[in-house]
């Protein structure tokens, strides 16, 4: 069969493309908000620190206040961007494979199908557990490139999916 | 007579203490390199250090040496092996003694190699590939080559009997065997710029971690006088340069022609009945069987002058094969016909039919984005380091890119048949990427903002080794590959390994 015999087929295949993807869980928007607030705080915590450290030495004459803008405004910008991304973090579990899209400047949607799927692990970190989430890991024996880790999901639905893959998995074998 | 039935447990030969003394010792240079160097240095300039003198600094050498030889004697005696039904034994360890038991069924690889100390004393190391991580390859460093052959086969009949796989290994047929001359050729077309990128670096780090030395040496100095006395026409100065430029690009000939000729010494491929041995190196021997089953890209590599010559060179991906091992499964040189027969031989009914489809024209403007990118890094760098004067560079860099853009562009083609996806890439070289359908771990899809706006997507296929991207294509003929490709995947249900 060459390719154009297989554009014609291509109409019959089941289609991604219409999949209906769904949102994880919203609660998950509070864990990456909390996680970006500590990091800008500790960087502007820094700046501070160093402004009045090099007051001290009085040496280097760089007036850092111009940065704090810089680094505020660059907050603000990925905090956006994270709200407009997070509305594209979708998974879907279908009979054969397990969907993950993810991205908003850069937007991809990765397929593992369940036969290649070596183990799967669900894991909570304190602020997940703090929210009822966890993370849905699933390993396959490729390279990092082709693992999938799908975060921010209900801890039952999880725990759900978890186990239907599993069994799907060991099926198989 | 030693028992050679390996069901006791033995050690290695024991001039395997003299390889792990060398190993050891080597290993202890290069940790401590920089200190020596220092150390030698202020010794030639005829300071001590403190009270540090030289017949002090050759006693602790001596203590460290005898050290390191206690430790391989030690280690020697500890490292005991032996095989029985099923498992494969290993004790290790002076201090902390560790049990190593690995099943038969477990072991993916056995290498054979050897190394040019190893064949100044006749042994050959046998490694041992599990399926684990990277680290959990386990070596022997000393056997009798019969002795260790025959731990391979052991090792391996008792891991195949029951596919059948090895039955057949007294048929031994060489397939392959490379002849100087073409290894000559090998080495005289391959990219050399890649070579020369080397070389300037490392004469640019070398420059750079003795630049104080040389200072002293006022080496700089002697180069200025003996410039300044040619000076006097623009000529003299031009032929120095052109002397120069002509004696780098030899010299990174030389290195070429050399590396190749050390690494594919004697390179030969035999056939068994269903897997091929590679067999290979002049200072580092190394002897390696490939498994269709684990095979998971084939990458082929030729450029215009190889092309002309008939040479082509054939990498093979494997599952669960370490980065080290995995460079040695390159088979150089090959013709046309002995490639295609390799390539029949490794994937079955391969043929390169179908209709090739190319990415769309957004693909240059990302090589030009590329070439800009690449463009100002470069010349800020020359201007950094060089001054301005040297901004005639552009004059090569500019060509360059546009080469660049086009050919890369040119070469870009992939092709989707029933059983195979093969991509083609390269810019002075000519790749071809084939992998099989059902060894596909994973299916990606990928579009930036940008390209979103203009239908335009890229496809990554992930298999067990490495993954493969076609770029930049419409998105409905994106979209009705990656659905092909998981229709493909998922109803057949054949296994991947």
């Amino acid at each position: 069969m060459n390719f154009t015999n297989f554009q014609i087929q291509s109409e019959n295949l089941p289609k991604v493309e219409n999949v209906e993807l769904k949102l994880i869980s919203k609660s998950y928007f509070k864990i990456i908000a909390f996680n970006k607030l500590i990091f800008y705080a500790a960087l502007i915590g820094f700046v501070v620190l160093a402004k009045y450290s090099l007051d001290i030495i009085k040496e280097i004459e760089i007036n850092l206040w111009y940065i704090l803008p810089f680094i505020i405004g660059f907050c603000i910008l990925n905090f956006i961007i994270a709200l407009l991304a997070f509305k594209k973090r979708k998974y879907a579990i279908r009979e054969h494979d397990v969907l993950y899209a993810k991205g908003l400047l850069i937007h991809s949607m990765i397929t593992v199908p369940m036969s290649r799927i070596q183990h799967v692990e669900e894991s909570r970190s304190w602020l997940a557990r703090h929210f009822g989430l966890a993370a849905l890991k699933i390993f396959t024996a490729g390279e990092a490139g082709s693992d999938l880790i799908i975060n921010g999901l209900p801890h039952l639905e999880a725990k759900q999916i978890k186990e239907l893959i599993s069994a799907k998995v060991n099926g198989n074998n | 007579m030693e028992t050679t039935d390996f069901s006791q447990p033995i050690r290695q030969s024991s001039k395997g203490i003299i390889v792990i003394f060398v190993f050891n010792v080597f290993k202890f240079f290069k940790k401590f390199f920089v200190l020596f160097i220092a150390l030698g240095l202020s010794i030639m300039r005829g300071k001590s250090f403190g009270k540090i003198t030289p017949n002090l600094i050759l006693l602790s050498l001596l203590t460290i040496l005898i050290i390191i030889l206690v430790i391989a004697i030690l280690k020697y005696i500890n490292f005991k092996f032996h095989l029985n039904q099923d498992d494969f034994h290993l004790a290790t360890g002076i201090i902390n003694k560790d049990k190593i038991i690995i099943p038969m069924s477990k072991i993916q690889n056995v290498y054979i190699t050897q190394n040019f100390l190893q064949q100044l004393i006749n042994v050959v190391s046998v490694k041992i590939d599990t399926a684990g991580d990277k680290k959990s390859e386990i070596e022997i460093s000393a056997l009798d080559k019969s002795k260790a052959l025959l731990l391979k086969k052991k090792l391996f009949t008792k891991n195949k009997s029951e596919n059948n796989v090895e039955e057949a290994e007294g048929q031994r047929d060489v397939f392959f065997k490379v002849s100087p001359k073409r290894l000559v050729l090998e080495g005289l077309s391959q990219n050399h710029l890649k070579s020369l990128l080397g070389i300037v670096a490392f004469v640019f780090g070398l420059y750079h971690e003795f630049k104080d030395y040389l200072k002293q040496l006022r080496l700089q100095e002697r180069i200025e006088d003996f410039i300044k006395q040619d000076e006097d026409t623009v000529l003299n100065l031009l032929i120095t340069n052109a002397v120069i430029i002509v004696a780098v690009i030899l010299f990174s000939f030389l290195f070429s022609v050399i590396k190749t000729f050390i690494i594919n010494f004697n390179l030969e491929v035999v056939e068994h009945q269903k897997t091929l041995e590679i067999n290979k190196g002049l200072f580092n021997k190394v002897s390696l069987s490939l498994t269709p089953s684990r095979i998971q890209n084939l990458v082929i590599k030729t450029n215009r002058v190889k092309k002309y010559f008939g040479l082509h060179s054939l990498s093979v991906r494997q599952a669960m094969v370490n980065a080290k091992q995995q460079k040695n499964f390159n088979i150089v040189a090959l013709e046309k016909e002995q490639l295609n027969y390799l390539i029949t031989k490794l994937l079955g009914d391969y043929t390169e039919t179908g209709e090739k489809s190319r990415p769309q024209s957004y693909f240059m403007r990302i090589a030009a984005l590329k070439m800009l990118f690449f463009i100002i890094i470069s010349n800020g760098l020359v201007v950094f380091l060089f001054g301005k004067e040297m901004l005639w560079i552009n004059v090569l860099f500019i060509p360059y890119a546009i080469l660049y853009i086009y050919f890369s562009y040119k070469k870009a083609y992939y092709i989707i048949s029933n059983d195979f996806v093969t991509i083609g890439s390269g810019f002075i070289d000519t790749t071809t990427n084939i992998l099989e359908i059902h060894k596909i771990q994973a299916v990606r899809l990928k579009e930036t903002i940008f390209q979103e706006r203009r239908d335009i997507a890229s496809v990554i296929i992930s298999t067990a080794s490495k993954a493969a991207t076609i770029p930049y294509i419409n998105k409905l003929e994106a979209l009705s590959i990656y659905n092909f490709l998981l229709y493909k995947i998922e109803s057949q249900d054949r296994d991947w390994m």
